[in-house]
């Protein structure tokens, strides 16, 4: 009896995955621990192993499809084995709409590039075909004769462009011949791989400029070309276009920005980091903002424009840049964590958000972000609230500036942040008391020394 | 104090092309060296070694022609008189390139160059010191051998330039490190019939090339020549006695006449003084140029060996005379990327565009077509039958992307893969192009017959 594959549930809130490879085909011999395929969630990419061996008698669900969890995606048996005809899953199924702006005021949504599924509805459009520049448009049905199709395929041009006058506006050999004339094409200059690789890749080299000796006609011409063509973003990005596009589309932003005079907590930390303590200054600034975010709770709060929730918790969110995107690691209840804990297990978040392997819990549930640039030596930024949060904290490159101690121009090291608000939840006022309070507690040795001292 | 519209300094195969190109576009030209024209290509590399080459070359294939009905007896090698040709090849093309400097009106000065800013340079020499103010200037200085440091100084002890100027050769010689130059210089000792030993610390000489291409002339080397090619093995020590050398490696302890260190090359900047002019170079010494041969300071370029790109007479040349046009005001050209390498082992080896493995390695699928000279009718007649030819193509596309040759004529046959990889063509546009018969350029055709399994002159592929 084949055992059934199924598409594994990988975090509380994932409704749904899609298969983005199968490391399989169907024959192949699987044993336990093999890759069988790669699964895209609406929050991260994970491999999915064999639990049983055997043969890959078949796949029911190609790659490509979003079926809900636990559907039946293949069976692996022994050969021969008949495979029982299972209900196809409803494949493409319509996605519901994305983000109704009335959205209740519970859970807030979270992580930057990692929406939740609900309730703030994050789930992403399916991919929409890209439509190729010169792909017939439906209307007026395109009607061509074979023997003009081919000509245009021999010369890689585009024979949507032609007007045609045969019957029906049908497009002839003469017509295709006609238009090359006219569009030059017997002066164009090529050379025959380039020529090769346009026809095999629809390019119409028309539409193409050679940068070759005399404006002939390269590979890297066409292969620019090909570059230029629109292609689906990775679901990474298309969920940072999607929550970030909503979250300043729909909170309405306003920035606040102090210096803060990082001098005595550098050379602080420098003795700490001497006498082997492993505190990052972003781990000052997580600890200094989870602090202060106990005392202002509108500032932890979200809001839907019409309900206001206060989290009882500090779920302090990390971005965290990775390649091709960035992804907010979240430090659950921080307030409970000591200043040593709350630096180990960002360490830790930052570490797997670099290697990937996030799960989905770890990147939900935040109710307030830092996004640190420090290290891209940038003077300040205006970052953008993390969807449903109420506010975010950007930190900028610490560097060493003139500042006026005691009437008298001295050297310091600054580094300035800038808070950036939901005018909806915070007023001027309080951003700016909620900004200086952090940066009090940043220039307040004394209360560090109270913090690293156990 | 003199002014020039561009001073090149080094008149090797990168600066004396520019020089003259420049000259023909119109700009009034200075060019510096130190020691010969002509550079280390013409006078310690590539023109001497080709000289002795193809005089060993003559005596082997006589030597073995008896099958081809030639009977020739007494057949001995003068080194002396071999090396007495060289020298009067060299001194031919010296001059000649002298007498072209000076139809060209490039004002030549010899000595050593130094920077004083970056448009002044001071020229040292023995009749003393002169200044040049220089408008633009061409860094064309090359490179020259590196002598491993746990080396004895001693006179049986040599790199390739001095190996090159002696009257005699050993009868036993160990080359250390199997890179182009180490083999061919060892190819040409064992011709000459001189027990020859190569040690090379990676797993394989001539380690550029497709492993294909790298067993076909290891062989030939190890079982024709009878060189012993020791990989992956270091040389420990070298002592020097009375009647030789005593080498240790690892277990083996060899006694030879001579070592021939041939393990690299590093750039020529010594006495430039480049800081002076703010001049960058990366870690190794080499002086960083973006590709169309500038340097971080505006009115400075280099050319050559001494940019630590491809190390290759013929490439500097290309550079040379890129940057020459770009000094001179027309639009700026980039180096040329398509550049033919040629080897002159026993047999020769050719290539040009992507090796098989550097095809691979970008993650493209690759297909080969392969020619061996043994089925190719002109190979058969003339009793060159050893070796093959092979195109590297894109099976998207058909492209050629590059081309390797391992037998007699490889480094001839190259120039047209060269042509073809950069004029972009196909595989079937090369296979329908008419290749004359009886000839060895057939088995481009045939190869590439070959990348589609149409190959006439071959059984068909098995099917897997």
């Amino acid at each position: 009896m084949p055992t059934p594959i199924t598409m594994p549930k990988f975090g509380q809130m994932t409704e749904e995955s899609t298969i983005v490879e199968w490391r399989k085909k169907e024959g192949d011999k699987v044993a336990k621990g093999d890759v069988l395929f790669t699964v895209e969630t609406d929050k991260s990419v994970m491999d999915v192993e064999a639990f049983t061996e055997g043969i890959l008698l078949k796949i029911v669900v190609p790659a490509g499809v979003a079926v809900p969890v636990q559907t039946v995606v293949g069976y692996i048996g022994q050969p021969g084995e008949p495979v029982p005809v299972t209900e196809v899953p409803k494949f493409g199924k319509p996605v519901p709409s994305v983000a109704s702006t009335v959205s209740p005021p519970v859970v807030p949504t979270t992580a930057r590039a990692v929406p939740q599924p609900a309730p703030v509805a994050a789930e992403v459009q399916p991919l929409q075909p890209v439509t190729v520049p010169h792909a017939p448009v439906a209307a007026p049905v395109f009607r061509i004769s074979p023997r003009a199709e081919a000509l245009a395929r021999e010369c890689a041009i585009d024979p949507t462009k032609i007007t045609g006058t045969g019957p029906n506006g049908r497009i002839l050999e003469r017509d295709v011949r006609a238009y090359l004339d006219a569009r030059g094409y017997h002066n164009l200059r090529i050379t025959p791989a380039a020529l090769e690789l346009a026809r095999k890749q629809k390019v119409d080299v028309l539409e193409v400029r050679g940068t070759g000796a005399g404006g002939r006609i390269t590979v890297a011409d066409i292969q620019r070309a090909l570059a230029e063509r629109p292609k689906p973003m990775s679901k990474m990005r298309q969920v940072i276009a999607q929550r970030l596009t909503q979250s300043f589309t729909t909170q309405p932003h306003f920035y606040v920005t102090v210096s803060v005079d990082m001098t005595e907590l550098i050379a602080f930390r420098e003795g700490l980091k001497a006498a082997g303590a492993p505190f990052t200054v972003t781990d000052f600034i997580a600890q200094a903002v989870v602090l202060t975010l106990q005392e202002f709770p509108v500032v932890n709060s979200s809001t839907d424009g019409k309900n206001v929730r206060w989290h009882s918790h500090v779920n302090l969110g990390i971005a965290v840049s990775v390649e091709g995107g960035l992804v907010v690691p979240v430090i659950h209840m921080a307030e409970e964590l000591t200043f040593l804990d709350l630096c180990m297990r960002a360490k830790q978040l930052v570490e797997k958000a670099r290697a990937g392997k996030l799960t989905p819990e770890e990147m939900s549930g935040g109710t307030f972000t830092i996004t640190n640039m420090g290290m891209l030596n940038v003077e300040s930024f205006h970052p953008i609230i993390n969807t449903g949060e109420g506010a975010i904290l950007a930190v900028a490159s610490t560097l060493k500036q003139p500042a006026v101690r005691n009437d008298q121009i001295v050297i310091r090291s600054l580094m300035k942040m800038t808070l950036a608000a939901d005018h909806r939840l915070i007023d001027g006022a309080l951003a700016a008391n909620f900004i200086n309070a952090i940066k009090a507690k940043l220039e307040d040795i004394e209360l560090w020394k109270r913090l690293t001292s156990w | 104090m003199e002014t020039f519209d561009l001073v090149v300094i080094g008149a090797g195969p990168g600066g004396y092309p520019c020089a003259i190109r420049a000259a023909q576009l119109g700009a009034s030209v200075a060019i510096i060296e130190r020691e010969q024209l002509g550079g280390t290509c013409l006078n310690w590399g590539c023109i001497p070694t080709k000289a002795l080459i193809s005089g060993a070359e003559l005596y082997s294939r006589i030597s073995d022609a008896t099958t081809r009905g030639i009977k020739a007896t007494g057949v001995a090698i003068d080194y002396a008189a071999l090396v007495a040709h060289k020298n009067r090849a060299v001194e031919q093309l010296r001059n000649g390139i002298n007498q072209l400097l000076h139809a060209h009106g490039v004002k030549q000065f010899s000595g050593t160059a130094r920077f004083v800013d970056r448009t002044t340079l001071e020229i040292k020499s023995a009749d003393g010191t002169a200044r040049l103010s220089a408008k633009k200037v061409v860094i064309a200085t090359g490179s020259t051998s590196v002598m491993p440091a746990f080396l004895p100084e001693h006179p049986r002890v040599v790199e390739s330039r001095a190996f090159l100027g002696m009257e005699e050769l050993p009868e036993s010689l160990l080359v250390l490190g199997g890179g182009y130059i180490g083999c061919e210089l060892a190819c040409m000792a064992a011709q000459c019939g001189v027990k020859v030993t190569i040690v090379e610390l990676l797993e394989d000489i001539l380690l550029v090339l497709d492993p294909d291409v790298r067993r076909e002339v290891r062989t030939h080397m190890e079982q024709k020549l009878g060189i012993r090619v020791m990989t992956g093995r270091s040389l420990d020590s070298v002592a020097a006695d009375g009647s030789g050398l005593t080498c240790k490696c690892g277990n083996d302890t060899l006694h030879v006449g001579m070592v021939l260190a041939a393990v690299g090359r590093r750039p020529v900047t010594d006495g430039l003084n480049l800081e002076a002019a703010g001049i960058k170079t990366d870690e190794r010494g080499f002086v960083r140029v973006d590709e169309f041969g500038r340097t971080n300071v505006a009115n400075i370029f280099a050319v050559g060996d001494v940019t630590g790109r491809v190390q290759l007479a013929h490439y500097a040349t290309a550079q040379g005379i890129a940057v020459a046009e770009t000094v001179c005001g027309q639009k700026p050209r980039k180096f040329e990327s398509v550049v033919p390498c040629v080897i002159f082992t026993s047999p020769e080896i050719a290539f040009v565009g992507l090796t098989e493995e550097e095809a691979r390695k970008q993650n493209r699928q690759v297909l080969t077509g392969k020619f061996r000279y043994s089925a190719l009718g002109r190979a058969v007649a003339a009793g060159e039958t050893s070796g093959f030819v092979k195109w590297i193509v894109d099976p998207e596309t058909d492209q050629l992307l590059g081309a390797a040759a391992v037998g007699p004529h490889a480094t001839e046959l190259i120039a047209e893969a060269a042509v073809a990889v950069r004029a972009e063509l196909t595989a079937t546009e090369l296979a329908h192009t008419i290749h004359a018969h009886p000839t060895f350029g057939e088995m481009w055709m045939e190869a590439a017959h070959a990348v589609h399994g149409q190959c006439i002159h071959a059984p068909p592929r098995r099917k897997k």
